[in-house]
């Protein structure tokens, strides 16, 4: 027997260590058909109970002796001739230790030899049917896989052309019969977007905007960031103008010691028509915006008078207007949305943002509208929920009033006072200017910090994703007047039912609440004059009597502004007093 | 893909150019007339190589200017559908990004980006892996496929592809600063 020869001298030790192997084996065998042997076990039974005692010593020596497998140094043959020449043995010791089980609980020992043996079993079993269970998820999922792959295929294969890039899909490559679809012409003159495609992007740009904690911003040009004149449209006492830079560099205005209106850009030279290819709006772009790098150094970033020359044209930018892109680009993601010329928006573009930084590509004009004199959001690649528009004009969003914020008309020009019926002097020929620091452009900016804030508040309840800038600035309006209770005094014309005027409309969205009759509440009476009934009874009882102008006023600016102000002239009192109104 | 071909022209000649120098001229007004042309059949003309032929001169009647036909050889530049072409971006918006390869302008959809690439707005807009180890933005350069081509008579457009093995970025402008 190779089995005493070759395993450590101690004899005894060899023999529990055959025994030990035994156990092994037989614990492998087991674990192909547990159930078989448990039968075979009863059927062995009750003989070999006096074997018993004396081998219970020797487990106990195994236990005690603890015998590392490396020590023996046996070799994988020798292993398997112990576990063959050990067979006979370790029957009969299996089929005691069976028995011990079944016979003598007490013994501690051998319960707990026969518990590793059952742990084993079931450990090995469990293992078994892990496995199994895991190929056939395997092979499901393979199949599943397989199934998806098939229907990519068979989606790929129809392709939906969901951007067409003149006249070829972008996805496909294939050629398309007809335009279809929302043209974004700002992007790419040839570029058509389907609707399903224009949904996908615009709810895409959502989860990029919340991850940069960015809004959307449109911004009108005209009116709103800036005033332009034509050279023929000019008025004499606006030749000054012309006159060149030199008169006007440095030049502090009188009326805002604050503003200094610096030196005038003759940038119209150097963009010379020959340099702007025709080759698509953004190669325009791009050249204009390298020539106009050339020329940083002449102060560009802080002009905001322009004289372009090749357009005939005079440009002058709303003050406030450098810092107002610069601090809201922070916020917003920023666009220009102007029904001007797409020539005219993009040299308006580069005015106010020389290198390209806060609307590159960006800058929708009238070609992009989809709708005839109207301007819609649905170009915009933003949700509605997400997106703040500036614009002098109610009328062009009306899809969109809720998202605009209205602006007071920038008037800086004479032409421009003209063209909406203003007969007193323009800032131009006053040679003022608006004041950069209390201006238009400042209070809103004031305005949007405001609801930038809210919407990204953390420690609302609600989820971000969920929230809209439009409740968010309806309840930001609301506050500007809350309190006040105003009646109005031959305002409206007669029999218009006062409830639908766009005043008491406008009082109502800033928070007052409007009335048709005096009463000890009321904080407010606007008035055209001092001699109606109404006025009479402000007067009298101490309450604010103001000019219509003040609502308006207090609209624009978003606050509510001081009443002395807009006190109602006693001139007016005098022509009208005689017509009874209430 | 380039050519190398020969293309027939009629030039027109005006007759003060009559003289001595007379092939000179009309070799000089070939190149001015054509190099940097794009044909919808041919491609870009690159350069002409050479002049095979210069065919007789025909009076037009009433004018007295000249007609020659001539023969030329050139190299031409066309793209085509499946090639691989390497481009320098130009712009990159959220539609996806333009590129150009000499004079074709090349569109590579959003679509055809590698999923794992999103696009990143701000001052220089781009497309960035999650782990921001590969950045496409404004002058990198790109390797891409084109898979389709819209042939104008006078302009070349290609829609490309970046989603497919061994296409992307092959050097980063960014990396670099
Ligand atoms: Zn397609």
């Amino acid at each position: 027997m190779s089995l005493v020869a070759d395993t450590p001298p101690n004899s005894s030790s060899s023999d529990d260590f055959a025994s030990l192997l035994a156990v092994e084996l037989d614990s492998i065998s087991s674990e192909a058909s547990p159930e078989i042997e448990v039968e075979d076990d009863y059927e062995l039974g009750p003989d070999s109970l006096e074997v018993t005692s004396p081998d219970v010593e020797d487990d106990h020596d195994y236990e005690n002796r603890d015998l590392p497998l490396e020590g023996c140094r046996l070799s994988l043959v020798e292993t398997v001739s112990i576990g063959v020449t050990g067979w006979s043995r370790h029957r009969v010791k299996r089929r005691k230790v069976e028995e011990l089980e079944v016979m003598e609980k007490t013994n501690g020992k051998h319960v707990e030899y026969v518990d590793k043996f059952r742990l084993k079993c079931s450990v090995l079993l469990l293992l078994l049917l892990a496995l199994s269970f895991v190929l056939l998820v395997l092979y499901f999922a393979e199949l599943h896989f397989d199934l998806q792959l098939c229907a990519e295929a068979s989606t790929s294969n129809k392709c939906l052309h969901p951007v067409v890039i003149k006249d070829i899909c972008v996805v496909c490559g294939e050629k398309m019969e007809e335009a279809s679809g929302v043209a974004l012409g700002y992007i790419h003159k040839d570029l058509r977007l389907s609707k399903d495609e224009l949904y996908r992007v615009r709810n895409l740009d959502k989860k990029n905007s919340l991850r940069n904690k960015k809004l959307y911003l449109v911004l009108d040009l005209d009116h709103t960031l800036l005033n332009s004149t034509r050279f023929k449209d000019m008025t004499e006492d606006e030749a000054y103008l012309k006159t060149g830079a030199d008169t006007l560099k440095g030049r502090i205005c009188s009326f805002d010691q604050q503003y200094v209106l610096t030196n005038m850009m003759p940038c119209g030279r150097l963009i010379i028509k020959g340099e702007i290819r025709e080759a698509g709006r953004q190669t325009t772009n791009a050249v204009v915006s390298r020539v106009i790098n050339k020329v940083q150094n002449l102060d560009l970033d802080e002009g905001s008078l322009f004289r372009l020359d090749y357009m005939q044209m005079f440009t002058k930018l709303r003050p406030f207007v450098h810092t107002f892109l610069k601090e809201a680009n922070k916020m917003f993601e920023m666009y220009i949305y102007t029904m001007g010329e797409p020539l005219y928006a993009a040299e308006m573009a580069r005015l106010l943002d020389p290198s390209g930084v806060y609307f590159s590509s960006r800058v929708i004009s009238q070609v992009d509208c989809t709708q005839k004199h109207q301007k819609g959001l649905d170009v915009v690649l933003g949700q509605d929920s997400a997106v703040l528009i500036l614009d002098d004009t109610e009328n062009v969003w009306q899809r969109h009033r809720e998202n605009l914020i209205l602006m007071e008309r920038y008037h800086y020009f004479a032409s421009s006072c003209q063209q909406y019926g203003f007969n007193c002097k323009s800032l131009s020929e006053l040679k003022s200017d608006e004041r950069e620091l209390d201006g238009a452009l400042a209070t809103i900016l004031h305005v949007l910090k405001q609801v930038y804030s809210m919407y990204f508040d953390t420690e609302l309840g609600d989820t971000i994703g969920d929230r809209d800038v439009r409740k968010i600035l309806k309840s930001i309006r609301k506050e500007v007047l809350k309190g006040c209770k105003i009646i109005f005094s031959r305002v409206f014309p007669n029999k218009f039912p006062p409830q639908s005027h766009p005043l008491w409309k406008m009082a109502e969205q800033l928070g007052a609440t409007c009335a048709t009759e005096v009463d000890e509440p009321v904080t407010h009476v606007v008035a055209m004059d001092t001699g109606t009934e109404k006025s009479k009874w402000a007067v009298k009882q101490k309450k604010f009597l103001v000019h219509p102008g003040w609502l308006e006023a207090t609209n624009y600016f978003w606050e509510r502004q001081p009443e002395e102000n807009f006190r109602v002239s006693q001139l007016k009192n005098q022509e009208s007093s005689s017509a009874p109104h209430s | 893909m380039f050519f190398h071909i020969v293309l027939e022209r009629n030039m027109q000649l005006h007759p003060r150019h009559f003289g001595p120098h007379l092939r000179d001229k009309l070799v000089a007004k070939l190149m001015r007339d054509v190099e940097g042309t794009c044909s919808g059949r041919h491609g870009f003309v690159v350069a002409i190589t050479g002049v095979e032929d210069i065919g007789k001169g025909l009076i037009r009647e009433g004018t007295g200017f000249v007609t020659f036909p001539v023969k030329y050889q050139c190299v031409v530049f066309r793209p085509f559908k499946g090639e691989i072409l390497e481009a320098v971006v130009t712009m990159v918006n959220k539609m996806g990004f333009f590129a150009e390869a000499g004079p074709v302008q090349i569109f590579v959809s959003n679509h055809l980006i590698p999923d794992d690439m999103e696009f990143q707005s701000g001052d220089m807009p781009n497309y960035t892996t999650s782990d921001g180890s590969v950045k496409i933005q404004r002058d990198s350069e790109v390797r891409l496929k084109i898979i389709g081509t819209r042939v104008d008579a006078t302009e070349i457009f290609c829609i490309g592809t970046i989603k497919d093995d061994f296409l992307g970025v092959i050097n980063d402008p960014g990396a670099a600063a």
